[in-house]
């Protein structure tokens, strides 16, 4: 198609800042507790199918069935292995944070020890030379005093020799 | 049992980085305007409207009420698609049903991208959970690197593969006129390229492209009286994905909903040989990587082995089994747009193949979500 009007036209500039409060609910708040609280990392079960959920899940994803029975809770990690990453080494928008993230920015699939299924959590190394598939991670976990019921209590996985 | 029903009208504008000169509104009016004129019909012949794009990339919501002068939707019935970059297909999907059905013979059907008005990689990253992993997601790109990274360790395809991939993308777009990035790159060009998000380089990830598909479905009685070649819409399959180790083969077998839908799709369709009984296979293929691995994912060949068949040529423009003759999704991504462009340019291929290619094949065609 030939265009005719080659030329910018008015354009309207506007950065939306919208306020939201989502809420995690019961699940999600009984994890973040513990972090917070205990610096644990739970992995919540499926009474039916028996998989163990970090990150944790309300409902199980094959058989719809709720999982909150507390009883059946486990500590995992947090020790783990790296499934597979990714490192950004351009800078992207964040919609967490609304900043430009900072990069390297390296994060990594990962299987907690006891789960079933993976968590993505940013990594400590950055250098791709030094990032191996399968190899051994560790959970940084901050202390209690700067723990805040998030997912950023913990810091990162950093890489680790057994 | 369902009625069938056929492309009859496609039409689509040129696909750029940037369009300052025009707004979302122009670009839906230009691709349904083509559609017509290609069916031979009016506005007032369509009987249903269908919209697919996705509210948070351009900023606004229900744009397809604020924009339904330009489709011609106003005093129509239909509905918005509003899922991520399969939101095209899933529109034409949308069209399907209601000729399926038997409720409409003739739906206008209608993707777009404006990719040029807001950052569409912070908008994507919202489909996560925002206590979660939305601080790790980046994007599309970040999840579409974390596959190729695990595809790389399984499969042993390799760095260059993927730039072998994205060296033949090229000369497709060359070819067509109304693709985005129609520069022809060599394997080195793409090795060159600056990392963006490892594995995945500049040349490797999708262009931000913004353009508008719009196509006009019949039933078969109107369809034969619209068209001379009318393309049929044989089936399709969706399936959801379940977030965990599954598509890495953790724990248990390895798993995709791509398998799932190629293993659906060729057996309903009595299809056990996929690369010798269809021709042209049209994917959405938003980063190299993605054709060598989502070949092996929708069964068209044996694990492993995609990348092996793009080191032997096969899947170039005149290889024995050309995938996204068109350029794709790695030269042309305008995401409202580029899955329902898929369907549109397999459509083409089949009215006007790029070989030999009887008329009355079938399109058939596999779409992930
Ligand atoms: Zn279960």
């Amino acid at each position: 198609m030939k265009e005719k009007v080659q030329e910018e036209l008015i354009y309207i500039n506007k950065t939306m800042k919208i306020p939201y409060k989502w809420r995690t609910g019961e699940v999600w708040g009984e994890f973040f507790r513990e972090l917070k609280e205990n610096g644990i990392i739970y992995a919540n079960q499926c009474p039916t199918c028996g998989r163990a959920f970090c990150l944790p899940k309300d409902v199980c994803t094959r058989d719809h069935t709720r999982c909150t029975d507390r009883s059946k809770w486990i500590p995992v990690g947090p020790k783990g292995t790296l499934v597979t990453y990714f490192m950004a080494e351009q800078s992207f928008l964040l919609p967490t944070t609304g900043e430009m993230l900072k990069i390297p920015f390296a994060v990594g699939i990962i299987l907690l020890d006891g789960a079933t299924v993976i968590l993505q959590h940013q990594l400590e190394e950055t250098d791709e030379e030094k990032i191996k598939i399968f190899m051994r991670v560790e959970a940084v976990i901050k202390p209690k005093a700067e723990r805040k019921g998030n997912i950023f209590d913990i810091v990162h996985f950093k890489t680790i020799t057994e | 049992m369902a009625n069938r029903v056929a492309i009859v009208g496609i039409g689509q504008t040129t696909h750029s980085g940037r369009r300052p000169y025009v707004n979302d509104g122009e670009l839906i009016y230009d691709a349904v305007t083509r559609a017509l004129e290609d069916a031979g019909l009016t506005i007032n012949d369509m009987e249903a409207v269908m919209a697919g794009n996705m509210d948070m990339f351009e900023g606004h919501h229900l744009n397809d009420a604020m924009l339904n002068l330009y489709s011609g939707a106003a005093g129509r019935p239909g509905f918005k698609m509003n899922t991520g970059g399969t939101v095209g297909t899933m529109t034409a999907i949308q069209g399907w049903y209601h000729i399926a059905s038997g409720l409409y013979d003739v739906c206008l059907v209608i993707g777009w991208e404006k990719h040029d008005e807001g950052p569409a990689t912070p908008a994507i990253s919202t489909i996560t959970d925002p206590a979660v992993d939305r601080h790790f997601l980046v994007g599309a790109i970040g999840g579409l690197a974390t596959v190729s990274v695990a595809y790389m360790q399984r499969s042993g395809c390799k760095l260059e593969h993927a730039a072998m991939v994205r060296a033949n993308a090229s000369q497709a777009a060359h070819r067509n006129p109304m693709a985005h990035m129609r520069e022809i790159y060599s394997v080195e060009d793409v090795m060159k390229a600056r990392m963006v998000m490892y594995p995945l380089n500049l040349l490797m990830c999708c262009p931000t492209s913004l353009g508008a598909t719009a196509m006009v479905l019949a039933s078969e009685s109107k369809a034969k009286k619209i068209c001379k070649k009318p393309v049929w819409m044989k089936d399709h399959v969706t399936v959801h994905v379940e977030y965990g180790g599954a598509q890495f083969g953790i724990g248990e077998k390895r798993w995709t909903s791509h398998m799932e839908a190629g293993a659906k799709l060729f057996k309903r369709n009595h299809i056990t040989k996929p690369m010798q009984e269809t021709q042209v296979f049209e994917m959405y293929d938003p980063f190299a990587f993605a054709i060598p691995m989502w070949l092996e994912d929708f069964l068209v060949c044996e694990p492993n082995e995609g990348w092996k068949l793009i080191e032997k040529g096969a899947l170039k423009l005149e290889g024995e089994y050309p995938v996204s003759p068109s350029g794709g999704v790695l030269c042309t991504n305008s995401i409202g747009d580029s899955a329902i462009l898929r369907v549109a340019e397999a459509a083409l291929q089949l009215r006007q193949p790029i070989r030999r290619c009887t008329l009355h094949q079938l399109y058939r065609r596999l779409r992930h979500t």
